[in-house]
């Protein structure tokens, strides 16, 4: 692991200092469609990369594009990390943070990486696509995306670089007590074979419970009770993950790096951990997160957001516990299912699943924190299935020895190897290294990216978009004029959640009209029928709770005078549009 | 030497000054700091830290109290000011503080104590302001209606008197009476029983907003006392976008998550399970999300509040205030300690005579004014006045009521008694805490160089080690027994180390381990909210 290491260091270095060697001229080059195809970055996505390594990949982005690109840190990490956002719009184009937003990241459980790389993928597919694909101008122009590669840069370092399984650290950096004992981390599991990777230990026994597949001896196979093994056959028991028992209490990796779960941190229903395994002390005292909410708390123009995690192929929505059940009402479930069965069309092998029920039932999460409290429309993609590897859902026990054998030309697994363990003797080390299982291989990656990149600008299109496509006039007579106007939003989602609308955690959207003397205001129900509620106050400036997704909302006014006026509709959520 | 006389006498003059002021009257913020620097100079067991500053630009002060190793001491926090209109709180903590420092350091020798004497000082600053009224909150701004626009309908204080109180408006379609012992206080017919509405009932002030409620955004601000994290209330005024979004809970929530020694928690607010025990309830202890406390702890609370009754004497308690998101909910139910929580003052029910109208219902407001007239109390109560309003026009509406902040804080000159009442009761619960010995230690020979060592971990305390809840916490540290052992030592059966999940009070687990070697081996034992002791034992 570490010569891969090595070669990855190399490899950012070589990016960052030549890359000029690996541009080619566009006579050398035809374009595949759907792809930036001489772009300004070059960025290879067949790897993954460090916490420093995308932090050197956000600001070449950013400073290729100045004018679509800021690069700005939310914060620090619990280790003192820049937390690097890109956000993306056309900034000369409307003001930045008055668009509707759409907010991006990755990474939050550290071993869960591809979301770093999505969100790079996202960023530069968004910045060098714009002028030369409509859909993407379009989208830059009138959105702004908020993208955060990682979420969790000292754990993402953390699983690449130290020893880790697949699914380690998970946590962040901050120590705890696992075991209750006083002492904080004492007890990690160990490299004992120097690989990078945590794998298996296994020990020779009598009465072990495992055997060797004959046809392959890189597998173990149960036995069974009633299994009749005969008695010259080798048997194994198996030992855990690689570690020896650092702090001398008699158990072996019961205190590792963390560990809290930065997913059940999140304020919508929080629960503390006896209840909701992994909370840490209270909403947002992991500083990585308290980051990312201040940020979003500070921008209610965010109407979309999407928290990539691995693996699956999952596409989340809320409730994450089943006690939060009523929070997702009827309206916005028809929403969420419209958006995450596209994405089951986008993303082959993907599920559109609820969290609480196809997945377990938890408190303190990002996406439900973002829609309970926020009233986001959020997902989270379980990123990378084995569906991927032979286009099917075949699984049967030799799947993963078949990949390595056949697509992975045997990278993916550590030979068993023996070595003298302090506590139990003799044993052997192998298994399946870190970087298989969840991650998604190199050569499949890309397309990856491009697919869950593809859900996320369907699900960011959907954003409320208003306009005011018509505006009627009547002569009351007596100098007064009717004026009847049309609000326009012609996308899924509308400017406020019915989540949103329950609790009124966003302001109203205002409609109002300038350049003349208004004497009264209404919404207008029923136009035929001339059914209007008036707004006694402030009849200029018109208070509309909502504007629903696909619906046009009829505003009216009678003014004096016979000046120009301008109307202005003025949402959080939806942008500001004038006529 | 004459100059240092007179410095020394001027100096005690001052002291003597400000004592009379302190003695007339709650402390405002100034007045706090002072005294609590006072305090701290006088004595090495005392330590003051604020920390951290509100967004109002007050100071949140901790008053640590402790001897020796002070971390690895059981520890009690005691925290007031929870509830901003309370100052009452505010007081007792700090004579708590005064109390040991003064007259009881031997009470260091046992138990460390955390004081926080206030956690809304913005809040409490509305005590001494030029216009009074009843706050709870912290200088945050807040859109309290949620509408997009911010402040835009405070109180007003209409009748000049530089406090706000209620106004009464009469009109068929309100839903208010007067109380029939005392037409002075308003309350809700009982439609149910045939009576009639014939008031509307606001807080004092106009509906600036024109929206048809009254001072429903005014300056706003964060609860202390509803943002944590049980049982939060989300979107209602004062509760935050989310729990522990104030800089003063933050800093008080990292300083306890670091102090691993606190055991209970002593809380001078609103919530009373003093008086009365908090109810076990089976549905709610058995969910995931637990709302009821558990029943070993029922006990435990029943155990402390007999003490509390016993100790202090207060009787006729009102039901407790436990808003959503309040700290001492908190306490037990997230932090896993055991909490103990009281008003620490409320008016004694009055004794009617012959002479007045039954007060039936025990109403607690017209209790209150009979109390203050009997005391001979003044400017508690704002008569009702009739007076023009721009939003009744044509209608007869009066402001008046009961003066903010006097039904939760007593005259001070009446609490002296009842502050070293609550005193002696905390010292009762320190009486009671978990406290570890290692008992009953034995070794026999069993040959070949091998010794059986045995040891009974006795509880002698009242309290468990852990309450049912604190056994749950991953916050609160198991008890940790371990055995040191010496070169040539080996342990042959047996732990090394052994994790106790709790010990009750008054009784023991019994330990035993083979040894192989010579020598002597010490045994530990112990964790920092309970102590820690150790012995030692020859090998045979």
């Amino acid at each position: 692991m570490k010569k891969y290491i090595n070669k990855l260091a190399l490899s950012i270095c070589l990016l960052g200092f030549i890359t000029p060697a690996f541009a080619q001229s566009a006579d050398e080059i035809f374009r595949a469609v759907g792809s930036p195809h001489n772009p300004k970055v070059q960025i290879s996505f067949n790897r993954y990369y460090t916490a420093e390594g995308h932090a050197a990949l956000t600001k070449k982005i950013a400073d290729a594009h100045p004018n679509l690109v800021k690069r700005v840190s939310i914060g620090k990490s619990y280790e003192g990390r820049d937390m690097w956002m890109l956000q993306i719009t056309n900034f000369e184009k409307g003001e930045a943070d008055r668009k509707p937003g759409f907010y991006i990241d990755g990474n939050i459980h550290s071993n869960e990486i591809q979301g770093a790389e999505i969100s790079i993928y996202t960023a530069w597919y968004l910045t060098e696509n714009y002028g030369d694909v409509d859909y993407i101008t379009k989208m830059l122009d009138d959105r702004i995306f908020y993208i955060i590669p990682t979420i969790n840069p000292d754990a993402r370092n953390d699983y690449m670089k130290q020893p880790n399984t697949g699914s380690s650290p998970r946590s962040g950096m901050i120590p705890l007590d696992d075991d209750r004992d006083g002492l904080f981390d004492e007890d990690a599991p160990d490299d004992l074979d120097g690989n990078g990777s945590i794998t298996q230990m296994r020990r020779k026994s009598s009465t072990g419970n495992f055997i060797l597949d004959p046809k392959d001896p890189r597998k173990m196979i149960v036995v069974g009770v009633d299994d009749n093994v005969p008695a010259n056959v080798q048997r194994y028991e198996m030992l855990g993950q690689e570690g020896i028992d650092n702090d001398g209490d008699g158990l072996v990796n019961e205190d590792r790096v963390g560990y809290y779960d930065p997913n059940r941190d999140w304020a919508w229903k929080w629960q503390p951990d006896y209840i909701q395994r992994g909370a840490y002390k209270y909403p947002f005292s992991v500083p990585e997160n308290r980051n990312v909410a201040d940020f979003v708390l500070a921008h209610p123009n965010i109407a979309g957001g999407q928290s990539y995690h691995n693996s699956g192929g999952m596409i989340l929505r809320g409730p994450g516990a089943q006690e939060d059940l009523s929070t997702y009402n009827r309206a916005d479930i028809r929403i969420y299912d419209a958006i995450g069965r596209k994405g089951e069309k986008i993303m082959p092998g993907y599920n559109y699943l609820v969290v609480y029920k196809d997945l377990y039932s938890v408190f303190g999460g990002e996406l439900d924190w973002m829609y309970g409290s926020r009233g986001i429309y959020t997902f989270s993609n379980e990123i990378f299935t084995r569906f991927a590897y032979y286009k099917n859902n075949e699984g049967g026990q030799n799947l993963n020895y078949d990949i390595d054998t056949e697509l992975l030309m045997g990278d993916a697994f550590e030979p068993w190897k023996p070595y003298n363990h302090p506590t139990y003797g003799e044993i052997e080390i192998g298994g399946f290294k870190k970087n298989f299982g969840r991650a998604t291989p190199g050569f499949m990656l890309e397309e990856e990216l491009h697919r869950n990149m593809a859900f996320t600008l369907y699900h960011a299109y959907h954003m409320p978009n208003l306009s005011i496509p018509e505006v009627k006039e009547k002569d009351l007579g007596g100098g007064l004029r009717e004026i009847t106007a049309y609000i326009q939003n012609d996308r899924l989602m509308p400017t406020h959640a019915s989540q949103d609308l329950k609790y009124k955690i966003e302001r109203p959207d205002f409609i109002s009209i300038s350049g003349v003397d208004v004497q009264a205001g209404m919404v207008v129900d029923n136009e035929d029928r001339d059914f209007t509620r008036e707004q006694k106050t402030e009849p200029q400036k018109l208070r509309i709770d909502n504007i629903p997704g696909n619906s046009i909302v009829k505003v009216r006014w009678i003014v004096s005078g016979r000046g120009k006026y301008t109307i202005t509709v003025d949402s959080a959520k939806g942008g500001i549009v004038s006529r | 030497m004459r100059i240092n006389r007179n410095k020394f006498g001027l100096v005690a003059a001052l002291l003597f000054l400000t004592q009379i002021i302190w003695a007339q009257d709650y402390n405002n913020a100034s007045q706090l700091v002072q005294r609590l620097r006072g305090l701290a100079s006088s004595s090495n067991a005392a330590t003051l830290k604020s920390i951290t500053k509100t967004l109002g630009g007050k100071d949140v002060w901790m008053l640590t109290l402790g001897t020796g190793d002070m971390e690895n001491k059981p520890a009690m926090a005691v925290v007031g000011g929870v509830e901003g209109q309370h100052l009452l709180g505010v007081e007792m903590a700090v004579r708590f503080a005064e109390d040991i420092v003064n007259n009881n350091m031997s009470a260091l020798d046992n138990t460390t104590y955390y004081v926080f004497p206030n956690m809304s000082p913005d809040a409490t600053e509305q005590y001494f302001a030029s216009l009074k009224y009843g706050r709870s909150a912290n200088a945050k701004d807040t859109d309290d209606d949620r509408d997009g626009r911010m402040n835009e309908d405070p109180f007003e204080d209409l009748n000049g008197d530089g406090m706000i109180t209620m106004m009464r408006v009469e009109d068929a379609t309100g839903d208010w009476i007067t109380h029939p012992a005392d037409d002075r206080v308003m309350i809700k017919a009982n439609k149910s029983k045939g009576e009639k509405g014939m008031y509307h009932v606001f807080t004092e002030g106009a509906d600036n907003d024109k929206d048809g409620a009254f001072n429903e955004d005014g300056e706003g601000g964060i609860y202390f006392n509803k943002s944590m994290t049980f049982a939060f209330d989300y979107f209602t005024p004062g509760s935050g976008e989310h729990p522990v979004s104030e800089l003063e809970n933050r800093a008080l929530l990292d300083i306890l998550y670091t102090k691993w020694n606190i055991y209970a928690i002593m809380t001078f607010g609103p919530g009373n399970n003093l008086s009365s025990a908090w109810r076990y309830n089976r549905g709610g202890a058995t969910k995931r999300v637990v709302t009821s406390v558990l029943k070993d702890d029922e006990t435990l609370n029943k155990l402390i509040s007999g003490k509390y009754n016993k100790t202090v004497g207060t009787k006729d308690a009102p039901p407790s205030v436990e808003p959503g998101g309040s700290f001492n909910q908190w306490a037990y139910f997230h932090f896993g300690r055991i909490s103990l929580s009281t008003p620490g003052w409320w008016a004694p029910m009055v004794k009617g005579d012959s002479t007045m109208k039954k007060n039936s219902d025990k109403n607690r407001e017209v209790n209150y004014l009979r109390w203050a007239e009997q005391e001979g109390l003044s400017n508690y109560f704002a008569d009702w006045t009739e007076m023009d309003h721009p939003d009744f026009p044509g209608m007869k509406v009066e402001v008046g009521g009961i003066a903010p902040f006097n039904m939760l804080n007593p005259p001070i000159s009446m609490i002296d008694d009842l502050a070293s009442k609550h005193n002696e009761f905390i010292m009762e619960v320190a009486k009671m805490q978990a406290s570890v010995e290692l008992i009953n230690l034995r070794a026999e020979s069993v040959g070949k160089g091998m010794t059986r060592v045995t040891v009974d971990l006795y509880n002698g305390g009242t309290l468990p080690t852990h309450s049912q809840m604190g056994s749950r916490s991953r916050w609160l540290r198991r008890l940790k027994v371990e055995l040191k052992l010496g070169n040539g030592q080996e342990i042959v059966s047996g732990r090394k180390i052994t994790l106790i999940p709790s010990i009750d009070g008054d009784a023991a687990r019994s330990m035993t381990w083979l040894i192989k070697g010579k020598g002597s081996v010490t045994i530990e034992a112990g964790a920092p909210h309970i102590g820690f002791t150790s012995t030692n034992v020859n090998l045979k």
